[in-house]
């Protein structure tokens, strides 16, 4: 295999950005209400030139007040998926490692349902209000990771098997928590948190959130980027990276905090989507190469790929009803899922 | 009643304009269409429309442009109650369960209640999106209110509720005098069935959502208020609105009556009579003797319709009391309100419901 050069880790990324790119304008264009690709594109242009208010009203609400703003936090969820699942496989040695499985989008969902069920007592404003369900769906999601990583932990070392129980059975405990609670509380607000569970964009974020959620993104991404070189070498071996003069405590606490951070971002405005986080990193190993120095970049484009489609089918395929996007991922998933691992089997 | 107004001259220029709305939609179908988008001549004069501000039923404050042209409704009871107000003209769009009257199957859809097309509903350009609390999910009313669009939440819990609501719902889509006339009438009604009633032991009875699992009613929610509307009493005593029963609970419970709601009945004898063959079902008494009561699909939504299914109900669980003349105040119900109740009387108290159920009641 040909050394990895900076020039072939540019042009991947270019490929899939336009791919990306091209994604997104036609997921503009789709959706209940029919949008002319030449009114889009005259739209689209003008926005490009700024002059955003020479937009006819309805191109302005439906494509760029609606569909937009969905699309756009279906890149971040979908890239931060993707980037936390690979980050999950390096660290743990595993390639079963997903947030889904480590539990942590059952404690994000604990921690929202904690603050639906806390809103109407804390008078808070409007603002604080729509803060406040991502805001708990985070500290849920990064509780759970710790208490994973406490769990899984013995004599100072973590074991990736005892680290992958400790998340199924984290997420199968808070998920039996999540069922007692919906049975129980009179509170009608609960309703929406099926539909929650199962994975959803629909849901309107406040702007300071949606500046939050893309900060937050490229800070974690670039703390698991500078270990990109020592995750390939962890891959190999953990003696061998040793050896090899990688700082394996180091690596290990940045990927672990990082890799959480980002799957409790992306979880907190978007609920439990499947899938994303397992199979695109491997996807991509497949499709390009599983340097880490690579599959970085190219698993989260991919990832916002992957979610940016499925979103757009969830809102297409029975419109104008609309599916929960974790019903696709996880339709179109688990399939690609048995067909890549009969692949590694023969 | 809980709103203020902000421009009171506006108020009765806005009424003028209504009615010059209503009687072009009536001569013109596209002037529907041409109206909001500032074409119509003589319908779309921007500086006459103002806004005047409401509190719904969630406490939030909804600033309503007057007069309304286009609504879209969230609700299945919504439609079926815009409709009874005789303003289902201003009707632009409902959910796929809308399906009373008749006329709300053809409006344009904006998918279910739970997960409606946000944007669907902004490209049919609402003045007005009327929600409920008990149906749609809070963060379809957030969507809504960021986009700017005024946002109605209604919540009813009981019955009474649900007919203050109807005539407050009647000022916010801005046919003014509909509302309080049916609003009286619905309340005759009730007054009439109550003086029926008055004297009758209530039965107590286990309303069923669902029968697998078996899901009931809680005692807040307007069906267990029309329940006792209707001379019974719910044996369930749940804080939650639809709460999972365990067969076992029903059993201890040992209710006198099973009362189903449902809109196709040979298939409902059916079932019922297969139902009370399932072991634990069989063992409630109310079950292997037969006592069965079914109610129009009505029972479940919380619009006008509900006083009649209460009196279906009714007449099911005390046919002692309907055996006597119909009490005198009975005409004058229906005469008041002729704009919303002529189109349901007739298919209400219609054959539509009872034809085959009175075999169900004992």
């Amino acid at each position: 295999m040909r050394p990895l050069t900076l020039k072939r880790v540019l042009w991947d990324c270019a490929v899939l950005l336009a791919l990306l790119f091209l994604v997104v304008v036609v997921s503009l264009k789709l959706g209940a209400v029919p949008v002319s690709m030449y009114g889009l594109g005259r739209d689209l242009i003008r926005v490009a030139l700024g002059r955003s208010s020479e937009l006819s009203s309805e191109y302005r609400l439906i494509v760029f007040d609606i569909r937009l703003p969905r699309i756009l936090l279906g890149v971040f969820v979908g890239a931060s998926l993707s980037v936390a699942g690979a980050s999950f496989q390096a660290l743990l040695r595993n390639p079963l490692a997903d947030p889904y499985v480590l539990g942590v989008s059952s404690g994000s969902a604990l921690g929202a349902i904690l603050a639906l069920v806390a809103a109407p007592h804390l008078h808070l404003s409007s603002l604080a209000g729509a803060l406040l369900t991502p805001l708990f769906a985070f500290l849920g999601a990064m509780a759970t990771i710790a208490a994973v990583y406490f769990l899984a932990r013995r004599e100072g070392q973590i074991d990736s098997g005892t680290l992958l129980l400790a998340g199924i059975i984290s997420a199968s405990f808070l998920s039996a928590v999540i069922m007692f609670l919906m049975t129980t509380l009179p509170g009608r607000d609960l309703r929406g948190m099926a539909f929650w569970l199962m994975g959803d964009l629909s849901t309107p974020l406040p702007a300071s959130y949606r500046w939050l959620l893309a900060v937050g993104f490229f800070a974690a991404a670039g703390a698991v980027y500078t270990t990109a070189a020592d995750l390939n070498l962890l891959l190999a071996g953990e003696r061998e990276a040793i050896h090899l003069g990688v700082d394996i405590v180091r690596v290990r606490l940045v990927v672990y905090v990082a890799a959480s951070f980002l799957t409790a971002l992306a979880v907190s405005v978007s609920g439990a989507i499947g899938y994303v986080g397992l199979l695109v990193p491997h996807v991509m190993r497949l499709l390009f190469r599983s340097d880490y120095r690579l599959l970085l970049p190219t698993a989260a484009l991919g990832g916002a790929i992957a979610v940016v489609i499925a979103d757009t089918l969830a809102r297409t395929v029975v419109a104008p009803t609309e599916l929960p996007v974790g019903a696709m991922t996880a339709m179109a998933g688990a399939p690609l899922f048995v067909y890549l691992l009969r692949r590694r089997l023969t | 009643m809980g709103f203020q107004r902000t421009g009171r001259r506006g108020c009765v220029a806005g009424r003028r304009q209504v009615f010059a709305a209503v009687f072009l939609l009536a001569a013109n179908t596209h002037v529907q269409n041409a109206a909001p988008g500032g074409t119509g001549p003589r319908v779309s004069q921007a500086p006459m429309q103002t806004a005047v501000e409401f509190t719904d039923e969630a406490g939030r404050i909804v600033r309503v442009p007057q007069p309304v042209r286009r609504i879209v409704s969230l609700a299945p009871s919504l439609t079926e109650t815009l409709f009874a107000l005789g303003a289902g003209n201003l009707l632009v769009g409902d959910t796929d369960y809308c399906d009373y009257p008749p006329e709300a199957l053809s409006k344009p859809k904006v998918g279910g209640a739970i997960n409606p097309s946000i944007e669907q509903i902004v490209a049919l350009r609402p003045d007005l999106v009327l929600a409920t609390k008990s149906l749609n999910r809070r963060e379809t009313v957030a969507a809504l209110d960021r986009l700017g669009i005024p946002t109605y939440v209604t919540d009813p819990h009981t019955v009474e509720a649900m007919i203050a609501s109807t005539a407050r719902l009647a000022d916010v889509a801005g046919v003014h005098g509909a509302g309080a006339a049916l609003a009286a009438s619905l309340r005759e009604r009730l007054a009439a069935l109550q003086s029926r009633l008055n004297g009758e032991p209530a039965r107590s009875v286990l309303f069923v959502v669902w029968t697998d699992p078996l899901i009931s009613v809680g005692r807040d929610t307007f069906i267990a208020d029309a329940l006792r509307w209707a001379g019974a009493r719910s044996v369930v005593e749940s804080p939650q609105d639809w709460p999972q029963i365990s067969l076992e609970g029903a059993l201890r419970l040992q209710p006198e009556f099973l009362v189903f709601s449902g809109e196709h009945s040979e298939a409902e004898q059916r079932n019922l009579e297969a139902l009370a063959q399932l072991p634990g079902w069989r063992d409630l008494d109310a079950a292997h003797e037969g006592r069965f009561a079914v109610v129009s699909e009505a029972f479940i939504r919380p619009a006008p319709r509900l006083l009649y299914a209460i009196e279906q109900l009714a007449r099911q669980l005390h046919p002692q009391a309907f055996l006597s003349p119909p009490p005198p105040e009975q005409k004058p119900a229906d005469a008041p309100a002729k704009p919303g109740l002529a189109g349901q009387t007739g298919s209400l108290g219609a054959p539509r419901f009872l034809e085959g159920r009175a075999a169900c009641a004992r």
